[in-house]
């Protein structure tokens, strides 16, 4: 396997690193190296609980939806749509991003508002109101109304089915989703793509926010990315993100015609951190189309010409988006490049749950005469 | 709970005067039965033709709810007496409810909502029943932010509560205000009592002594709401369903779990404790709201689970000194009221019994469903 490391000089590392550590801590030049993903150990009974329930649509308020019916394995747990989908009655205001190596994020979502944990992240995606709208106690009680359930609860260790271990379970079975197989980790890449490879490190200087493992400083930038009209013009979509606007203490909420990004994270009085969003991975883009946090570009060529004009011009644009000068055939060769970030597809029962799962409740036979 | 125990005593109290002065002077030891007159109207939630119409329609209306399927017309529907005619009622999609949806009609004069009491005013209880997991489950960010993305909601909720978008508070004034126009009072039995005495078949007369007298009905079951607003347990069964519907059983062991009970009590709790809930008081295990009997002949099935669905089947459940259930035993409490006792009707009386109480129904009270709002976008300003 090759190892990539910088060749941009020290210039570049060296803002990529001032950057880092602001919100992360420093950064070693290993954490930023470019490279294959590793994956964390995986406790297999633990992982196979979490598995079933990635797919099960009883995790849901009305037992309509699951985590994949979102984060779908076939678009690399991600989706084909602009914008997610969303709980019944509601619909969603942001592109869903791939789960693909999200063990390995350092926060998550879009506006990077998690910076915990995955077990956080599953909270909030159950509970959400637009997203699952899952009362966790009542997701307890229906787990453990389930007999495969009780029986996988316990191979894992964990005993009775609770909402605390469901919280666990969910996010080792993510830690499973890593990615694999790609020509950039197997050194199989086109002419086209190493060449691509010189101008992200170079030229195009993608690496200034694009690296480590998974590409991603998980940091919030302001990239002048164009606001997608629909949000504002369907009024579900707007509706949802006034009520989470609402709930996130975004002032004149009502008002507002624009996502404020990670500015809910600190929100900063010169409003700096607006419309900022977290440095997607570039790995699995092959299966995620389309992208950006708002699904504005529907394919790669599309986001790299974006980057090579420059941006929308904004207050606070990070000063690295300029115009980039790159030909049409260097441009090629950058797609080239991103595309070779894309491994195999991870649509096997190793990673999808593939026996049915009951969406009806068995009666306990004798329940007068057993604890609840 | 100060108040409530007080009550309690008052109660124990009157009950023993009753006794010791035998049943005869039972009637003028209780609020006697009265001509239902109109409903209070709170001072911080006046009654105008504007808010009665927006309340209708958002009681209609199934965006105030999670998924936006469930409104509160969806458990409380007219045909089904303005509540749900099964044991236990719908529940959210995904959920089945754990108790009978009880009737809306004439809910206004109530202090106490719910079956266990929980909400001391409609205000109240509208929030509880679109927030529950099993009833709307919805969250007040959403709920509002829809209302705001309606028009017509805007324009009406302008008029109504002077605010430039709708808030979600103010829906539950407006729903409330419309449930105070739900009132049925003018029944055979409020005729009668107001002095029409053709209004009531000699049956009924003989079934209305005999709630007052004999079968002693009068001792909870008084005023012009034919309840006391207190906790009885009387031994009615446990729902059957829990011990065989597997979404039921989800349902029972998410509310004790949701209602807060200590571990052991979660592990060993297979009937519902009712009041205890509030209280955490073991003398209140299994103990319910004397329930309304106005509007009961479109109100079945009955009892907070619905265990029985006819009136003669109550009738007869009280005759024979009420039942059993996990509180009565003394296994985990014996809560059981003692006016609960045979009570010594022949087949005659429990007629006279079931047609007195069908007086207290009238006519059906039927409204025009409403139009439903469409959603629009929102212009820029």
């Amino acid at each position: 396997m090759k190892i990539s490391r910088f060749k941009s000089g020290a210039v570049t590392l060296g803002a990529a690193l001032m950057c880092a550590t602001v919100l992360a801590g420093p950064v070693t030049a290993d954490d930023a190296a470019i490279g294959p993903v590793v994956g964390p150990e995986i406790n297999e009974a633990k992982a196979a609980l979490g598995k079933r329930l990635f797919f099960d649509v009883r995790l849901s308020g009305d037992a309509a939806i699951s985590c994949a019916s979102c984060h779908q394995p076939e678009f690399g747990f991600a989706n084909d749509l602009q914008l997610s989908l969303a709980y019944p009655g509601s619909k969603g205001f942001r592109n869903t991003p791939t789960l693909i190596n999200t063990a390995l994020a350092a926060n998550w979502f879009h506006d990077g508002r998690i910076g915990t944990n995955l077990n956080d992240v599953t909270r909030e995606s159950l509970t959400e109101d637009y997203s699952m709208n899952m009362d966790m106690r009542m997701m307890q009680e229906r787990v453990k109304q389930d007999p495969v359930y009780l029986e996988m609860f316990e191979a894992a260790g964990y005993g009775e089915p609770s909402n605390g271990s469901i919280r666990k379970a969910i996010p080792e079975y993510l830690n499973t989703l890593i990615s694999k197989g790609s020509p950039f980790d197997t050194g199989t890449m086109s002419d086209a793509a190493t060449r691509g490879q010189a101008l992200f490190e170079g030229k195009a200087d993608c690496i200034s926010c694009h690296y480590g493992p998974r590409f991603s400083d998980d940091q919030a930038h302001n990239m002048g990315i164009p606001e997608n009209p629909e949000i504002w013009s369907d009024p579900m979509r707007h509706m949802t993100y006034a009520a989470f606007a609402q709930f996130m203490g975004v002032e004149n909420y009502m008002n507002i015609r624009q996502d404020v990004g990670a500015q809910i994270i600190r929100n900063p009085v010169d409003r700096s951190d607006v419309a900022s969003f977290d440095t997607p991975t570039l790995r699995e883009l092959k299966y995620t189309a389309p992208y950006m946090h708002n699904g504005m570009f529907r394919n790669l060529s599309d986001v790299v010409a974006f980057y090579n004009t420059g941006g929308e011009a904004v207050p606070n644009l990070d000063s690295r988006v300029r115009p980039l000068g790159l030909t049409f055939l260097e441009q090629q060769d950058l797609v080239a490049f991103l595309e070779a970030l894309s491994g195999d597809p991870l649509t096997g029962p190793e990673y999808v749950w593939e026996d049915k799962i009951p969406t009806n409740y068995v009666a306990i036979e004798n329940w007068r005469d057993v604890k609840n | 709970m100060k108040t409530m125990k007080n009550t309690f005593l008052l109660m124990t109290g009157a009950a023993a005067i009753a006794m010791t002065a035998g049943m005869a002077a039972a009637q003028d030891a209780y609020p006697a039965l009265a001509p239902l007159g109109d409903p209070p109207i709170p001072a911080d939630n006046q009654m105008s033709d504007a808010k009665v119409e927006l309340g209708k329609i958002l009681f209609w209306d199934p965006r105030i709810g999670g998924d936006a399927s469930t409104a509160c017309v969806t458990c409380h529907e007219p045909d089904q007496g303005w509540g749900f005619n099964d044991s236990l009622s719908r529940g959210y999609p995904g959920t089945v409810h754990w108790r009978n949806s009880q009737t809306v009609i004439n809910s206004a004069y109530m202090g106490q909502l719910f079956w266990a009491g929980s909400a001391r005013s409609l205000e109240k209880q509208a929030p509880s029943a679109a927030k529950g997991a099993v009833a709307g489950n919805g969250e007040n960010d959403v709920m509002e932010t829809r209302l705001a993305f309606i028009p017509e909601y805007r324009r009406r909720f302008n008029e109504v509560f002077g605010t430039e978008y709708p808030l979600i508070h103010d829906a539950w004034s407006a729903i409330a205000a419309f449930e105070r126009t739900l009132i049925v009072n003018d029944t055979p039995v409020d005729k009668y009592l107001a002095g029409d005495t053709s209004a009531l078949t000699e049956e009924q007369v003989a079934g209305m002594e005999l709630f007052n007298g004999k079968a002693g009905c009068i001792q909870c079951h008084n005023g012009a709401m034919t309840s006391d607003e207190n906790y009885y347990n009387l031994g009615v069964p446990p729902s059957e369903r829990w011990e065989e519907d597997g979404l039921a059983q989800v349902t029972f062991r998410y509310e004790i779990y949701a209602k807060g009970v200590t571990q052991e009590m979660y592990r060993v709790l297979k009937d519902d404790p009712g009041l205890y809930f509030r209280t955490k008081e073991k003398d209140h295990l299994g103990k319910f709201r004397t329930a309304p009997l106005r509007y009961t002949m479109y109100t079945a099935p009955y009892m907070h689970n619905g265990a029985f669905w006819d009136l003669r089947e109550v009738v007869e459940f009280y005759n024979a000194g009420g039942g059993e259930n996990d509180f009565t035993d003394g296994t985990m409490s014996s809560t059981k009221s003692d006016l609960i006792k045979p009570l010594g009707l022949t087949d005659d009386e429990i007629d006279q019994l079931v047609a007195f109480l069908e007086g207290f129904s009238g006519d059906e009270l039927r409204v025009e469903p409403p139009v439903l709002p469409p959603y629009e976008a929102l212009a820029s300003e």
